[in-house]
């Protein structure tokens, strides 16, 4: 292979399949940028969009992984702001432009390579959307939705038979439709991914099995889990609620219906846009909701339609909301005449349609998962496979694949009845509990597919294999084989393509159901796009029951370990289930009888108690009625008036987190509550907030000059190593890892201890941070000859969780001294002021996403400032659990709190040779103690030695510079402009060298006087009172309801550490490292980057395992 | 084939009144609704006419009819069957020949020399089969009619092979099956309510008629769906415009369609400048 081009236009199967990896590691960086250069004109030239799409994703991982790893890529460089502001803005063709001048003109960096890769990883994703969007809009039967720009042009008419009543004062009658959710059996990798059908169609197939499902111990029987109900009101609006989500609203407007996130009934209005009801054509045609729904259903009247999901939590993983919005565009199909059949089952072909509108509304609502996932539509079991297009096909002549599979149900010749029992027999179904997000992984699929690499291609063949496997076993009813071949899939392919599908939780979990179960236990498998939520574990029939309850013993048990360690969102549960064999069903109950679920009743009766007698509607009160005389002769209603009664005087609830309660932690951790009544006045007054943070306008910001910083990845000499290991072997330093934060961006808010995530197999297991670092440590103290003190600072949060698994865990057996550090400062959250929320979004670059997903950002930003201005600006947040109300006060006060808590002064005592402390970020899991460094320190005699990294276009809040002169780092925020920050060559990594009696003095402290706490506590406030308080926005999730979470901005205030290098009496040094040393590991969508560039074998290295 | 007899249904319930209604014609001269119905039918070169009616109904029908009362046969449909079913009551009338239909609430007015029910029944007779009136309508009005879905007889451009008809299809059906290539977007054949049928079609409906479960009625487009795979079924886009007179300002729009295309063209142009000109002129003085 001499072109890449040639690999991505070749008819050759096996050309077109060859691996993008191999052919970069030969070639030298001068053949790669010829490539780069042949691979962009082709892109821009070529008329098919796939072959773009693949080039973007070899252009991509080009400049990711292989440019940074030829010799002779110059490590620093600049990124144009002006390009970085285009990548922002998704003009990425400009931005490609931009960096390309830039490389032509400067000659190409590692810097330029990280903002191409980013530009093209993101260019290579929108042009598949646009696809997937221009396919959904042009199929056949919905393009007339996008044509209807006023109500006359509606041609939809709700059908006659929900429109005959007895009398006027009756209500309607009632179409309910119930719909089954998916199981996938095996997704053959992931291969229902919309991108990877159109690319792939041969290899895109699913097994799919449509289930009912019950919670174990709760639910009598299994059923339909997922209904929506429609009727026809008298008055002209919209009335949608979710019983689930305990959300209803009445929209009288037409704009209110394309509002996707201004309440929890998005998925409601997508099913009436998507359905034709509300067509998409309509949306700001400043049009009459009442006029529409006079053409739809006469004039004065309205719709009704409610969403209903028995209990199954969020992260199922069986495609709950995707198959709940099947049902609801299903029930509105039927309304209005789309589906000829009111009552009963689906045929194929409106199967079909409700698919492929399922896909449109998910494409409306900004979300979006498989082309399998509507398969609760579907009865049984079915195989779905991708289909060529042809010609007709929209898709045809751009893609290779159609955008909508062909659905295949299985009959019992294909699996018997025998089969289909022992099926259900055999498998138990759960919820782990945990509720992740998906998203990520699906793109990586993507991106993996299209560049072929040659394990993952393997992989992907394999899980095609698995398949017809599968198929056979359960052809021969041989579930304990299907059983061992779910296994190999999840242990083999799917971890190969994606090792982040497993967790510690699942491995563990089924480590002991093996252990339990010995041969009995014949197969795990996982549901969906990754385990830990919904998983399914196959036993031998008779045992199943056991199976059922000690699984459940076993996952509670195991998720009370982790709990701090991995994003729980629920206690686990046990499902029943049972094939579903008739797909989705409607039925249509006359007025008289006609009742919508008890939880809708619960849910409106409170409101509607408020309102005076008539102000109820005729319909409305004999709807109540209904429901109350259903409530005295129905059974299964009898607890409802108790239920009802509860919801009208709703009874105060203990606070949550283990029963603690605020005040009380708020004592304990030595919160300052005239601080924060400061902060507050502060924050009022406009004198702190986000755009104050910034530094004066005419401060000058200029870049390092030479000599400013050592450069460490080339100029470290034996002479520096050999001082370096002397020190270490005669005892003179200690680490400390910062361990206080709970990751916000790491699990988005979800509050795990960072330190104790097992976020990655390394050497063969899951190990978590704090496991990394004390691996280094071991290594370092057997090359040394001395294992070195290892420090854990903690937080309020972070304490007690760290210090139990340490004790659990043998604290890994690290053989020197293991100190935690536990925080003594304290803040508590507040509401963010509207002030700084628009600064937020509206004064600072941020990542313009979607078109669609952009106008869902919008809508949510409006519903926030609501929510802060009705809560109080700057008010105390205490609107959750206690552990997201409070905060960690920053980075600066961990040293301090190690003079303040006394650790510093026990390591003194314990080891009085103590000169130097490592301090570095918990997640930059490169660092270690590397003696050479440590020499330069040493050698260069300052207080505090910086670590710092060259730019990469990821690496955004600041970095080294000179202020007004004086070399210092600056936090990003406090740039008074945000471009200037690209003018900065390098970024702190946060990783510290310190000399302790300098430190000390800068305190105006010795080694002597740190007994006495007043002499600390005078010390610490007078330096504290120089570095700046920073207002920061962070978001916290707030977990409701069943599994269901909100994710809200809080302010809150931090001092940082970066800030101690601007104090002119304290002595910094500068070293630029490697980037595999420096760089932190932010978000968990680093890692599979991380792992693939040679930064995980990198850590690995530098570990020794217990 | 020769088509000697017609068949009008005016038996629809709820619409009684609609052929008693009166109307100026294009000649100027006032006229119920039926009578212009019957006049369109007798220009095709019709010899008999079967009216189809409501029992009560035939007494008033016979006078609206007027001059043309002696080639009016009238047919009882007794009780709400549908309007394939009132088709169905001429079948004796009919007998073993093809006839000319047309409904009782929709006037034509033709853009050429000849009337539409006469461009209907040549170009049947010229291809000797079935064929129906259509009329390329918006979507927006599916809800109103049947609608038929094909391709365009080659070497015409008006006339099309119809392989699918549906009643009132939604927008979303229509747009699968419906797709005329050629039409423009969002347009589909809807019928014109004219049709030339052969004796298949009578055939049809009495089988309908005899499958017919509970209180359903017989419509004529299954029916015609079913003829299409049976034997050669034509569409025409036929010269002229329909106008619904059973709908809200049906009445009005039909009127001043038919007067802005005959002799009383000028005054009724002046008429209506007159009015919008006053409307406008107070409107202003008001504001």
């Amino acid at each position: 292979m001499e072109r890449l081009v040639e690999v991505i236009t070749s008819a050759d199967p096996r050309v077109r399949n060859s691996p993008l990896d191999e052919y970069c590691r030969r070639a030298s960086l001068r053949e790669l940028l010829g490539q780069c250069a042949e691979l962009e004109s082709f892109r821009r030239a070529s008329p098919n969009l796939l072959e773009r799409v693949r080039a973007c994703f070899f252009l991509y991982a080009i400049h990711r992984f292989h440019l940074p790893a030829k010799r002779g890529l110059p490590g620093g460089g600049r990124i144009p702001y002006e390009g970085y502001l285009h990548l922002l803005g998704r003009r990425f063709e400009e931005a490609v432009e931009r960096f390309l001048t830039a490389q032509a003109e400067e000659g190409p960096s590692d810097a330029l390579s990280s903002a191409l890769a980013a530009t093209y990883h993101k260019l290579a994703f929108q042009n598949l959307a646009d696809q997937v969007r221009r396919s959904v809009r042009s199929a056949r039967g919905n393009q007339w939705m996008f044509r209807v720009g006023h109500p006359l042009d509606q041609a939809l008419r709700v059908r006659e038979e929900l429109l005959r009543r007895p009398s006027a004062d009756s209500s309607f009658p009632v179409l309910r439709e119930a719909t089954p959710v998916r199981m996938d059996l095996t997704h053959s990798a992931w291969s229902d991914i919309f991108f990877l059908g159109m690319d792939y169609p041969e290899g895109a197939r699913v097994l799919n099995v449509s289930i009912d499902l019950g919670v174990r111990g709760r639910d009598e029987r299994p059923r339909p889990p997922v209904e929506a109900y429609l009727r026809v009101i008298d008055e002209p609006l919209l009335r949608l609620a979710s019983v689930d989500l305990s959300a209803t609203a009445d929209i009288v407007e037409l704009d209110e219906v394309f509002d996707f996130a201004r309440d929890y009934l998005g998925l409601l209005k997508a099913a009436l846009i998507a359905s034709g009801v509300v067509p998409p054509g309509l949306e700001g045609s400043g049009q009459s909701l009442a006029d529409l729904l006079a053409r739809l259903v006469g004039p004065g009247r309205g719709i009704e339609l409610v969403s209903n999901v028995n209990g199954i939590p969020k992260g199922s993983r069986l495609a709950v909301s995707t198959n709940l919005l099947a049902s609801l565009i299903g029930v509105l199909m039927r309304a209005t005449g789309q589906i000829r059949n009111l009552e009963g089952t689906l045929e194929e072909h409106d199967r079909r349609q409700v698919a492929a509108r399922a896909i449109l509304g998910e494409w409306l609502a900004g979300s979006g998962g498989g082309w399998q996932d509507s398969g609760g539509v579907w009865p049984g079991i079915k195989l779905i496979e991708g289909e060529e297009a042809r010609e007709g096909d929209p898709e045809y002549g751009t893609t290779r694949g159609r955008l909508l599979p062909t659905h295949r149900v299985l009959g019992l010749e294909d699996v018997s009845l025998e089969s289909r029992r022992r099926l259900q027999e055999s498998l138990v179904l759960v919820h782990g509990g945990m509720a992740q997000n998906v998203g990520p992984i699906l793109e990586m699929v993507t991106e993996k597919h299209l560049l072929r690499s040659k394990p993952e291609w393997e992989a992907r063949l394999e899980a095609g294999k698995i398949l017809d496997e599968i198929l056979a076993h359960l052809g021969r009813g041989d579930v304990a084989s299907v059983g061992a071949a779910t296994t190999r899939n999840f242990f083999g392919p799917l971890q190969t393509i994606i090792p982040w599908v497993s967790n510690l939780y699942t491995e563990t979990l089924i480590a002991q159901v093996r252990e339990a179960f010995g041969e009995d236990f014949q197969g795990f498998w996982m549901l969906g796009g990754m385990s830990g939520g919904g998983m399914g574990f196959i036993f031998e029939p008779r045992r199943k029951a056991e199976a059922q309850e000690r699984l459940l013993e076993m996952m509670s048990r195991t998720k009370r370990r982790l709990e701090n360690a991995l994003p729980f969102a629920m206690e686990p549960v046990v499902y029943d289930f049972r094939v579903n064999e008739r797909g989705t069903v409607a039925e249509l109950t006359a007025s008289d009888s006609a009742l919508l679920p008890a939880g809708y009743y619960l849910m409106m009766a409170p409101r509607l108690v408020r309102l005076r007698p008539q102000e109820l509607t005729a319909s409305r009160r004999a709807d109540l009625d209904a429901f109350a005389a259903a409530s005295r002769s129905r059974p299964e209603l009898s607890s409802v008036v108790q239920a009802l009664f509860d919801r009208l005087l709703p009874r105060t609830r203990r606070e949550e987190g283990g029963g603690r309660v605020l005040p009380e932690l708020l004592e304990e951790y030595g919160f300052d509550r005239v601080q924060h009544e400061q902060i507050r006045a502060n924050l009022k007054a406009g004198r702190i907030g986000l755009s104050q943070n910034r530094l004066p306008v005419n401060t000058e910001i200029s870049d390092v000059e030479p000599g400013d910083v050592h450069d460490a990845i080339d100029g470290l000499t034996p002479e520096m190593r050999r001082l370096g290991t002397d020190a270490l072997a005669q005892g003179r330093v200690a680490v400390v890892s910062m361990a206080g934060g709970v990751g916000s961006r790491w699990t988005q808010g979800a509050g795990v201890v960072k330190a104790l995530h097992p976020f990655a197999k390394l050497g063969g297991r899951h190990r978590t941070f704090v496991e990394v670092h004390l691996a280094k440590s071991r290594r370092t103290g057997r090359l040394c000859g001395r294992t070195p003190p290892h420090v854990f600072t903690t937080s309020y949060l972070t304490h007690k969780p760290v210090e139990d698994y340490l004790e659990a865990e043998g604290s890994y057996g690290y053989p020197g001294p293991l100190v935690l550090s536990p925080g003594r400062s304290i803040g508590l959250r507040m509401v963010p002021t509207v002030r700084d929320l628009r600064f937020s979004w509206e004064e600072t670059a941020h990542q313009l996403l979607d078109e669609r997903a952009q106008k869902m950002r919008e809508s949510l930003q409006a519903a926030l400032i609501d929510w802060a201005r009705a809560r109080g600006e700057a008010s105390d947040y205490t609107d959750n659990v206690p552990s997201q109300c409070l905060h960690p006060v920053g980075h600066w006060y961990e040293i301090p709190n190690m003079l303040k808590n006394g650790t510093l002064a026990r390591l003194l005592e314990a080891q009085p040779e103590l000169e130097y402390l490592l301090v570095h970020n918990i997640d930059t899991v490169g660092a270690d103690v590397d003696p050479a460094l440590l020499g330069l320190h040493i050698g260069r005699g300052a207080a505090m030695t910086f670590e710092v990294i060259p730019r990469r276009v990821e690496d955004r809040g600041g970095g080294l510079a000179r202020v007004d002169g004086r070399l210092r780092l600056v936090e990003g925020l406090a740039m008074p402009r945000e471009e200037k920050e690209f003018e900065l060559s390098y970024y702190s990594t946060l990783t510290i060298w310190v000399s302790i009696d300098p430190l000390l003095a800068a305190f105006g402290l010795t080694r002597d006087a740190l007994g006495d706490e007043a002499a600390v506590a005078e010390g610490l406030r007078a330096v504290a009172a120089r570095m700046p308080t920073y207002v920061t926005l962070k978001e916290v999730k707030k977990r409701w309801g069943y599994g269901q979470e909100d994710v809200l901005p809080v302010a809150q205030f931090e001092k940082l550490l970066g800030d101690m290098t601007a104090l002119p009496d304290l002595s910094c040094e500068f070293v630029a490292v490697g980037r595999m040393r420096g760089q932190q590991l932010k978000e968990q969508s680093q890692l599979d980057g991380w792992l693939r560039d040679g930064s995980a074998r990198y850590v690995e290295s530098l570990c020794e395992w217990q | 084939m020769k088509v000697r007899r017609a068949v009008i249904t005016a038996a629809a319930r709820n619409q009684r009144a609609i052929p008693l209604q009166m109307m100026v014609d294009r000649d100027g001269r006032q006229k119920p609704v039926l009578n212009i119905i019957v006049e369109e039918t007798l220009s095709a070169g019709v010899e008999d006419i079967g009216v189809v009616v409501c029992p009560e109904d035939e007494g008033a029908y016979g006078e609206a009819a007027g001059e043309h009362a002696g080639r009016l046969s009238f047919f009882h449909q007794r009780e709400p069957l549908g309007y394939g079913h009132a088709v169905y009551c001429a079948r004796e009338f009919v007998g073993d020949e093809p006839f000319l239909h047309l409904i009782s609430d929709h006037v034509y007015v033709s853009t050429g020399e000849r009337g539409c029910a006469r461009q209907l029944v040549e170009v049947a007779e010229a291809r000797n089969c079935s064929v129906s009136g259509v009329q390329a309508t918006r979507e927006n009005l599916l809800p109103y009619f049947g609608a038929v879905g094909g391709r365009r007889v080659s070497g015409t451009k008006d006339l099309y092979q119809v392989e699918q008809v549906v009643e009132k299809p939604t927008p979303t059906e229509a747009e699968q099956t419906l797709a005329v290539p050629g039409l423009r977007a969002g347009h589909y054949l809807c019928f014109f309510g004219m049709h030339v049928l052969t004796p298949t079609v009578m055939e049809l409906l009495g089988r309908h008629v005899a499958e017919r479960a509970g209180d359903r009625a017989v419509l004529l487009s299954p029916v015609l769906d079913e003829l299409a795979r049976r034997e050669q079924y034509l569409a025409l886009e036929a010269r002229g415009r329909r106008y619904p007179v059973d709908v809200r300002y049906g009445l009005l729009y039909a009127q001043l369609a038919m007067a802005l295309s005959g002799r009383d063209r000028e005054e009724v142009l002046a008429g209506l400048c007159e009015l919008l000109a006053q409307r406008e002129l107070t409107g202003a003085g008001e504001g």
